[in-house]
C-alpha cells in the first residue's frame, strides 16, 4: 500500500512540474531558513557550554546608585577578594580575582608581539577548565610565570617547546611559561584570551595597583568565582549582598553585590536600575520567531496549492472512494504525499545550507559548522521533518478526502465558496506577516542610518589612533611628534588616555562653584594634550582651546556642552572645579573653554558630560594622529612608520583608523539588520511563489468564463483587472493587519534607544505600495497570460 | 436475495421547496439478476444506482443488502460493505489517470488489504480473462475508449462482488464497442454476477432480465 501510495505520489509530481518546482522550492527555502536560524539560536544559546563548570561559575557584579541612579557595575574593589576569603570560602571552591583584557608586548629571542589576556589568580586555570596542551594547570602558582594560548604559544616559539623558557612583557620584567592550553573557543566569554598571568605579577608592576590594596574606593578588579557542588547562586548572592556596604564605611552609593551566572554573560546581559533587562535574548526570540513564520509560510504555499488543485486531485479521490477507500486511507495518502515533498524539500533545504554556511556565517559573524556527525541534529531534522509534513498536508488531507463520490464523478462537481475562503485567509496570512517583515527592515535600516548620519562632534576621516600603553612610549610624545610634523604625514597629534571611540575612565567626587548639594559626580574624564581639539578638528563653543604657551594652562580643563547643562553652568568659562581632600578642596581648575560633544560611546544615547584635562603628567593611552590631506593614506602612514621605528625600533607598527573604530559601533545592529534583511526578502519571494502558483490556477479555473467574457468583447485589460482584484483586495486588507501589529512591535524595539527615529506614515505606505506592486507583477504574467489566450479554444473543450 | 429498497424518499430543499429526488421506491433485486433502468434525464436513474451503491444517503426508508440494515450503518461499517461486494462501472470509465492498466486493477485489492503475491496472481488472471496483458504497463489516456470500459470493468469485477453496478457504461462508445461491453455482461450475468444498470437504450436494456422505469423518482 505504501508502495502504491509513494508511486502515485512521484506521478502525481513529476507530472505536475511547475506545482512540484513551486511546491519543493518554497518549502526548500522556508526549511532552509529555519534550519540556518535553528543553528545560529543553538550556537547562541550553547555559548559558554565549553566550560566544564559553566553552571557553577558566575561574576560578582554591584548595583551602585549615583543621584537616585542604580547602575550595575562590574568594577570591584580589590580588598573584597580578602573578605570572601575570610569569611565566606565555604560557599566557593574558587575565587578569582582578575584584571581582564590587558594588552601587553610578548618579547622571545627579539620576536615581539601584542597579545590580550588576562591577570588571574591561581584558580582561573581550574574553573575555566582549560585544557593543557602541554606544562602544568597549575600554572599562575609562582608570580614570574605565564600560561600562553596555543596560538601565541606558536607565535612566538614556532615548533619550539616552549615550557619553561623566559619571555620578556612590555621590556619590564621576565616571565617564565609554565603550561600551554588551547584556544578558548569562539563561542566564549574568554574566547581570545590569549595568555594568562598571576594577578600578584599585575599588582607588582603597578604602582597605583600597590596603593589600592585595602581601599574600597578603588574600582579596578573583575571577580569570578565557583560557587561551591552544595549551594545556588542565589543563596549566595543573598549572603554577600552588604560586604561591600559593610566594610566600605562611606558607602555613599549603597553598593549591593549579587552573582551573575555564566549563563546569563552573553544573552542577558542587560541591566536596568538594578534589574537585568534581557540583551542578546531578544534578538534569539526575534529570529525565533522570523524562522517558525518563514517556515508556516512556506507551508501555506503547499497547503493553498493543493487545495486549489482540488478540482483536478477530486476525481481520483471519487474513484478510489468508489473501489472502497476509506477516508482515513486517503488522509494517510495525502499525507504521504505531503511527507514526500517535504522529505525532497529537505534534502534541497540541507543542500541550500551547506552551501551558503560560509556566507552566512560572516554575514552573522559566526563559525557555525554543520552538524552532520551528531545524531542529535538527525533526530531533530526527522521531528522537523514529520512536523513540517503534517503541518503543511493536514488540512489538504482532510479537505481533500472530504469529497463526496457522487457529487465528484458526476463532472459538475465546482470548489464551492468553503474552499476559497481559507485559502484566502492563508494569503492575507502571508501577506501581513511579509509586510510585517517590510515594514521592521526598513524600520531597522532607518533608525541604524539614522544613528550614522548623527553628528559625532569630530573629524573621524583622516585620524589614526596608536595605541601606547606600553612603557617604551612614555615621554617620548613631544619628540615623536615633532618628528612626525616634520615628517609630513600628519598635520597634527595629541594625545589621550581614552580613545577617541571610547570612554575609559569616569571621576567623581569634585566640587564646583554653584554646584547643587549632595550632587554624586559621575563625569567621563580624558587627559589630553594641548593639540586635543586641534588634532580632532573639534568645534570651540564657549571660551577657548588649551595652550602650550601658558604655562598656567597646565591646571585648566575643557568641559563638553553636555556637561554644561549636567554641572548647571550656563556660563561656565572662567569657574573652577575642586578635588575635596582631608585638607579641604584642592587641586583647584579651572574651566577655559566648552568643546562640542563628541559621540565617544554608543550613538544611540546622549553624549556623556565630560571632562578634558590638560595631561601633565604621561597619561597617554592613545597618540591621535591627523593624516595629511596633502598626500594619500599609504604615503602618510610610510613615514608615520618610518619615524615610528626610529623612536621604537623593537616595537610593532600598530595603528587604528578611526572611522572604523567608530564604524564597529553599529557592528552588532547592522548584523541584525542585514540578517532581518536577508530573511525578509526570502520570506517575499517564498510568498510570491505561492502567489505565483495559486493566481495560474485561479486563471485556469476562470478559463471558461474567460473564453466567455472575451467572445462577450472583454478586452486583455478588463481581464487583467479582473484576475488582478481579487488578490489587490486581499493585499490592501493584509495591509490593515500588518501595519498596527508592526507599529507596536518596532516602536517598542526603538525605545531601547535614546536617539532613536520618530515612525513616520509613509514607511508604512511605502510597504504598502511595495506589497502590491509585488503581487501585480506576481499575479500579472498568469493574469495576461489568461487574458491573451484564444478563446475559441477554452470554449471548445469540455 | 441480495437487496431489498422499502419506501426510499430521497429529497432536497431549495428555495423554501422540498424537491423529491426518489419518491417511494420499493425494490426488491434477486441474485442472478440482469436489471435495466431506464427513463428520461433527471428521472433519477444515476440517483437510484448511487443509493444502492452506498455511494450516497436517502431521506427516509429501509435499505437491506444482504440482511444488513444499511439505512443504520456507521459510514466506515458502509464502505467495507460495498468494498466487499459490490463493483462499479462508470460511464467515464473513472480510471486513475497516474496509474497503469496493472495498477487500476490491483488498486481495489490493496484497498482489501490482499497479500502482495495473491494479488499479483488475480490482476494477471484478470489481465488474461480480459485479453489485456499486452496493455497492462499502458495509462488509461493510451487506450481507447472501449479498452478502458474493459478495464473498468476488469477493475470492479477483480474483487469478486456480488453486484456490478453500471451508470450508462456504454454511453461513451460507439457501436461496436458497446455491443462488445453489452456482451460481455451478459456472460458475466451468466456465470452469477447481479448486475444493475441504467441505460438510455432500449436495446441495451434488452440484454437484461428486468427493466425498471423511472419518472420523476418515482417507479413506473
Amino acid at each position: 500500500m505504501l508502495r502504491s501510495y509513494l508511486k502515485i505520489a512521484w506521478r502525481n509530481l513529476s507530472k505536475n512540474k511547475s506545482f512540484t518546482i513551486i511546491n519543493i522550492g518554497g518549502l526548500a527555502l522556508g526549511m532552509a531558513v529555519t534550519l540556518m536560524i535553528a543553528l545560529w539560536i543553538e550556537d547562541e544559546l550553547t555559548f559558554n557550554d565549553g566550560f566544564e563548570h559553566s553552571d557553577r561559575i558566575a561574576q560578582v557584579l554591584a548595583n551602585r546608585t549615583f543621584n537616585g541612579q542604580t547602575d550595575t557595575n562590574w568594577t570591584m574593589a580589590r580588598p573584597l577578594e580578602f573578605v570572601l576569603r575570610d569569611q565566606y570560602s565555604d560557599n566557593f571552591d574558587h575565587i578569582v580575582m582578575c584584571k581582564n583584557w590587558v594588552p601587553q608586548y610578548l618579547e622571545y629571542n627579539g620576536k615581539k608581539i601584542s597579545k590580550t589576556g588576562n591577570f588571574m589568580q591561581r584558580g582561573a586555570p581550574e574553573m575555566l577548565s582549560l585544557t593543557m596542551v602541554g606544562g602544568e594547570k597549575d600554572g599562575l602558582r609562582d608570580m614570574n610565570s605565564i600560561m600562553l594560548d596555543e596560538s601565541t604559544a606558536h607565535a612566538l616559539f614556532g615548533s619550539e617547546n616552549p615550557i619553561g623558557k623566559t619571555i620578556e612583557i612590555n621590556g619590564e620584567f621576565g616571565v617564565r611559561v609554565s603550561g600551554v592550553y588551547s584556544d578558548l573557543p569562539y563561542n566564549s566569554s574568554f574566547h581570545g584570551m590569549r595568555f594568562l598571568m598571576p594577578l600578584e605579577r599585575f599588582i607588582a608592576s603597578r604602582e597605583w595597583a600597590r596603593n589600592v590594596i585595602s581601599d574600597w574606593g578603588n574600582h579596578s578588579f573583575s571577580l569570578f568565582v565557583q560557587i561551591a557542588d552544595n549551594t545556588t547562586f542565589s543563596n549566595v548572592s543573598s549572603k554577600i549582598k552588604n560586604v561591600e556596604k559593610d566594610q566600605h564605611t562611606e558607602a555613599q552609593f549603597n553598593p549591593e553585590l549579587f552573582l551573575f551566572p555564566m549563563k546569563d554573560w552573553h544573552l542577558r546581559s542587560q541591566f536596568k536600575g538594578g534589574k537585568q533587562a534581557g540583551g542578546r535574548i531578544t534578538y534569539v526570540w526575534l529570529f525565533g520567531i522570523i524562522g517558525v513564520f518563514v517556515l508556516l509560510l512556506a507551508c501555506i504555499n503547499f497547503m493553498n496549492l493543493s487545495t486549489a488543485r482540488s478540482e483536478k486531485r477530486s476525481k481520483e479521490v471519487g474513484i478510489r472512494k468508489s473501489i472502497g477507500s476509506h477516508r482515513s486511507q486517503l488522509i494517510k495518502q495525502f499525507l504521504g504525499e505531503s511527507f514526500l515533498v517535504v522529505m525532497f524539500a529537505f534534502a534541497s533545504a540541507l543542500l541550500l545550507v551547506h552551501l551558503s554556511l560560509d556566507s552566512f556565517n560572516d554575514l552573522a559573524q559566526k563559525e557555525i559548522s554543520f552538524p552532520w556527525h551528531e545524531p542529535l541534529f538527525w533526530v531533530a531534522s526527522s521531528m522537523f521533518i514529520l512536523l513540517t509534513a503534517l503541518l503543511a498536508g493536514s488540512y489538504p488531507a482532510m479537505y481533500l478526502s472530504s469529497f463526496k463520490p457522487v457529487e465528484v464523478l458526476k463532472g459538475t462537481f465546482r470548489a464551492g465558496k468553503n474552499a476559497t475562503t481559507p485559502r484566502k485567509v492563508l494569503v492575507v496570512f502571508q501577506f501581513s506577516v511579509s509586510m510585517a517583515f517590510i515594514i521592521g527592515t526598513v524600520i531597522v535600516a532607518q533608525q541604524i542610518n539614522h544613528a550614522k548620519n548623527r553628528p559625532s562632534g569630530y573629524d573621524k576621516k583622516g585620524l589614526v589612533q596608536l595605541p601606547v600603553m606600553s612603557k617604551e612610549f612614555a615621554g617620548k610624545q613631544d619628540l615623536f611628534r615633532d618628528e612626525l610634523l616634520a615628517s609630513g604625514g600628519i598635520t597634527e597629534m595629541s594625545t589621550s588616555s581614552s580613545p577617541t571611540t571610547g570612554v575609559w575612565s569616569t571621576w567623581g567626587g569634585f566640587v564646583w562653584e554653584g554646584q547643587p548639594d549632595n550632587f554624586q559626580v559621575d563625569m567621563a574624564w580624558t587627559w589630553v594634550s594641548p593639540e586635543y581639539v586641534e588634532s580632532l578638528n573639534l568645534d570651540i563653543v564657549h571660551g577657548r582651546d588649551f595652550s602650550r604657551t601658558m604655562a598656567t594652562d597646565s591646571m585648566t580643563i575643557l568641559i563638553n556642552r553636555t556637561a554644561m547643562d549636567y554641572m548647571g553652568l550656563p556660563d561656565p568659562v572662567g569657574k573652577h572645579i575642586w578635588f575635596p581632600t582631608d585638607n579641604g578642596p584642592q587641586f583647584k581648575m579651572k574651566i577655559i573653554g566648552v568643546v562640542e560633544d563628541v559621540i565617544a560611546q554608543s550613538p544611540y544615547e546622549p553624549v556623556k558630560q565630560s571632562i578634558y584635562a590638560y595631561d601633565r603628567a604621561n597619561n597617554a593611552s592613545f597618540y591621535n594622529l591627523r593624516l595629511n590631506p596633502a598626500h594619500s593614506t599609504a604615503e602618510n602612514l610610510a613615514s608615520i612608520e618610518m619615524v615610528f621605528k626610529q623612536h621604537f625600533p623593537q616595537l610593532p607598527f600598530e595603528y587604528q583608523f578611526v572611522d572604523e573604530e567608530y564604524g564597529k559601533k553599529f557592528a552588532s545592529e547592522e548584523r541584525i539588520g542585514m540578517l532581518s534583511g536577508v530573511f525578509t526578502g526570502l520570506a517575499i519571494l517564498i510568498s510570491c511563489l505561492g502567489l505565483f502558483g495559486l493566481a495560474s490556477y485561479v486563471a485556469e479555473q476562470r478559463t471558461k468564463e474567460i473564453g466567455i467574457r472575451k467572445v462577450l468583447g472583454a478586452s486583455v485589460f478588463n481581464v487583467w483587472k479582473m484576475l488582478s482584484n481579487g488578490f489587490l483586495k486581499l493585499i490592501v486588507l493584509s495591509s490593515l493587519i500588518a501595519i498596527p501589529i508592526s507599529y507596536y512591535i518596532m516602536d517598542g524595539w526603538l525605545q531601547e534607544f535614546t536617539y532613536r527615529i520618530i515612525l513616520k506614515w509613509w514607511i508604512f505606505a511605502l510597504a504598502m505600495l511595495g506589497a502590491i506592486v509585488i503581487t501585480i507583477l506576481t499575479i500579472s504574467f498568469q493574469a495576461i497570460k489568461a487574458a491573451r489566450s484564444n478563446p475559441i479554444k477554452s470554449l471548445r473543450t469540455e | 436475495m441480495l437487496l431489498q429498497l422499502n419506501n426510499i424518499f430521497k429529497w432536497v430543499n431549495s428555495g423554501g421547496q422540498r424537491i423529491f429526488l426518489l419518491k417511494d421506491i420499493n425494490l426488491e433485486v434477486q441474485e442472478g439478476e440482469f436489471i435495466s433502468v431506464m427513463g428520461p434525464s433527471g428521472s433519477g436513474k444515476s440517483t437510484l444506482l448511487n443509493v444502492i451503491g452506498m455511494l450516497d444517503g436517502f431521506e427516509e426508508g429501509e435499505y437491506t443488502f444482504l440482511d444488513e440494515p444499511v439505512h443504520s450503518l456507521k459510514e466506515k461499517h458502509r464502505a467495507n460493505l460495498y468494498k466487499e461486494y459490490i463493483g462499479f462501472v462508470f460511464q467515464q470509465y473513472h480510471l486513475l489517470d497516474d496509474l497503469t492498466v496493472q495498477e487500476n486493477l490491483e488498486m481495489p485489492l490493496l484497498y482489501k488489504k490482499i497479500k502482495g503475491t495473491e494479488r499479483k496472481a488475480m490482476v494477471a488472471d484478470m489481465l488474461d480473462r480480459f485479453n489485456i496483458v499486452g496493455k497492462k504497463d499502458l495509462f488509461p489516456a493510451q487506450l481507447s475508449g472501449g479498452q478502458q470500459q474493459l478495464v473498468g470493468i476488469a477493475r470492479a469485477l477483480i474483487s469478486s462482488p456480488k453486484l456490478i453496478l453500471a451508470d450508462e457504461p456504454t454511453g461513451n462508445l460507439n457501436s461496436s464497442q458497446g455491443e462488445e461491453i453489452m456482451a460481455l455482461f451478459k456472460q458475466l450475468n451468466d456465470e452469477g454476477v447481479t448486475i444493475i444498470q441504467v441505460t438510455h437504450s432500449e436495446k441495451n436494456a434488452a440484454y437484461g432480465s428486468r427493466i425498471i422505469n423511472l419518472l420523476d423518482g418515482r417507479m413506473i
